[in-house]
């Protein structure tokens, strides 16, 4: 109980920190405006790791915190309510939490592919959801490029993300990455 | 997936559901108070990132410094010569109303504040400034510069607010423009390639206005809106006959992607 509430701890750390990396990472202009998106990355790495009820957990606390951070009300009209993105982050969590052998064996694959997948697939649920709301289907390239892109950039960053937590084991205390054997 | 873990799941997803049939004020409140906690860290932020860019732009030269200092103080004269000169006319525009009995035009405050963070989300055109709830600021009041309109403020915090920018779909005004009787509704368009540059549609025109490019669009100040009447909104460029109205497309007047500092307007004097 004790290493899940670790677990739990530096997540929560690892999700307020990259809600202000990504806030302060500018838009990339020449992807049409696309952002740079950490937190479902670090939502992936902890929903692979985590045993299933911390993983639900962990979902329920990155979706409330992300909606938080990007609920955007004018009028008084809720674009995208609270509760978006904790049944996003539950249903991908599930999903994501069935690779936990792989994660186990240190095969990093699924881990990058998930976190990419992970990344634009939010970003498409988000955009249907505004669409759903404001009516007119508009589809421009911009579009897609801000949906694939910090997709593509997450894949990028995934093997550096899971490196640098692989190297940070021996400072943590008792968490879950002890589960994998790192010999130097 | 056994009993518990299923039972956990949907407990969890009832908890989502539960939160988003919330109201817009509750959930504003929420984030209002996250804001709050999560302000300092992402003020450092924003201090660090403008400390980084800003390098370049502050090595200036003593010569350049001399010159800058020239004209600031000239210009400074100037706007004191001229600002005397306005007390002057609205003492005298205050006896004659007074002398009239006639209603006082309401006037508004201008609380200066500062873009803190910019373009922080995929979807939405908005800016966060550094003035909230203790400075007086509330939602829906209208931000803007010597230019021109910026936005609105929607969440307010302690000491921040967040301003949905007019390039922003959901950033509705009632606009008119200039020397014309032509009124519509602005807006701006779901995807901004650069919310800098983003431009305007200004819909609900008739169809036969007579509208040329270069003429001014200033709010129009609708009754219960957000907006006084006669804020500089932009010129417009293109003007577009469709079947049953016409549209105008405005070229905002402030480059929002440069605004640094910022005004909001927080009510009557």
């Amino acid at each position: 109980m004790n290493k899940t509430f670790i677990d739990l701890a530096a997540l929560f750390v690892g999700v307020v920190l990259a809600f202000i990396l990504q806030d302060n990472l500018p838009p990339m202009a020449e992807f049409h405006g696309a952002h740079v998106l950490l937190v479902p990355l670090v939502f992936c790495y902890a929903a692979m790791v985590l045993p299933f009820p911390a993983m639900l957990a962990a979902a329920f606390l990155t979706g409330f915190l992300s909606d938080l951070m990007y609920l955007h009300i004018v009028g008084g009209k809720v674009e995208i309510p609270i509760g978006f993105s904790i049944v996003y982050f539950v249903i991908f969590g599930c999903f994501a939490n069935g690779f936990q052998p792989a994660i186990k064996s240190r095969n990093v694959t699924p881990f990058v592919v998930l976190s990419g997948v992970g990344t634009s697939l939010f970003l498409l649920l988000q955009f249907l959801a505004i669409t759903l709301q404001r009516g007119g289907f508009i589809w421009e390239p911009s579009v897609s490029w801000r949906i694939l892109a910090p997709g593509v950039m997450a894949t990028l960053i995934a093997p550096l993300f899971y490196w640098t937590l692989s190297h940070m084991d021996r400072f943590i205390p008792d968490g879950s990455r002890k589960m994998r054997p790192i010999k130097r | 997936m056994n009993r518990l873990n299923i039972a956990l799941v949907v407990a969890v997803l009832a908890v989502a559901i539960y939160f988003s049939t919330i109201s817009p004020g509750a959930m504003q409140s929420l984030q209002s108070g996250f804001m709050s906690m999560l302000s300092p860290f992402l003020r450092t932020g924003s201090a660090v990132q403008e400390n980084i860019g800003s390098v370049g732009r502050r090595l200036k030269t003593l010569d350049e410094l001399e010159v800058e200092n020239r004209k600031l103080t000239g210009e400074n004269r100037e706007l004191r010569a001229a600002n005397s000169l306005l007390n002057e006319l609205e003492a005298e525009n205050s006896r004659l109303r007074m002398a009239l009995d006639y209603r006082d035009r309401s006037s508004f405050k201008l609380m200066p504040a500062r873009i803190i963070s910019r373009d922080a989300s995929t979807w939405w055109n908005t800016v966060r400034i550094n003035r909230g709830f203790e400075d007086g600021v509330e939602a829906d009041q209208p931000v803007l510069t010597d230019q021109g309109l910026v936005g609105k403020t929607t969440t307010v915090s302690k000491n921040e607010a967040i301003v949905v920018l007019i390039t922003d779909e959901t950033c509705r005004i009632g606009a008119k423009i200039e020397s014309t009787r032509e009124q519509g509704i602005i807006t701006g368009l779901r995807v901004q390639e650069n919310s800098a540059e983003g431009l305007l549609q200004m819909n609900f025109l008739s169809k036969n206005a007579q509208i040329s490019p270069g003429q001014e669009v200033r709010t129009a100040g609708v009754a219960h809106g957000s907006f006084p009447p006669g804020i500089v909104i932009g010129k417009v460029k293109e003007f577009r006959r469709r079947a049953l109205d016409g549209q105008a497309v405005v070229e905002p007047a402030v480059n929002l992607a440069a605004a640094e500092d910022v005004f909001v307007l927080i009510g009557k004097k």
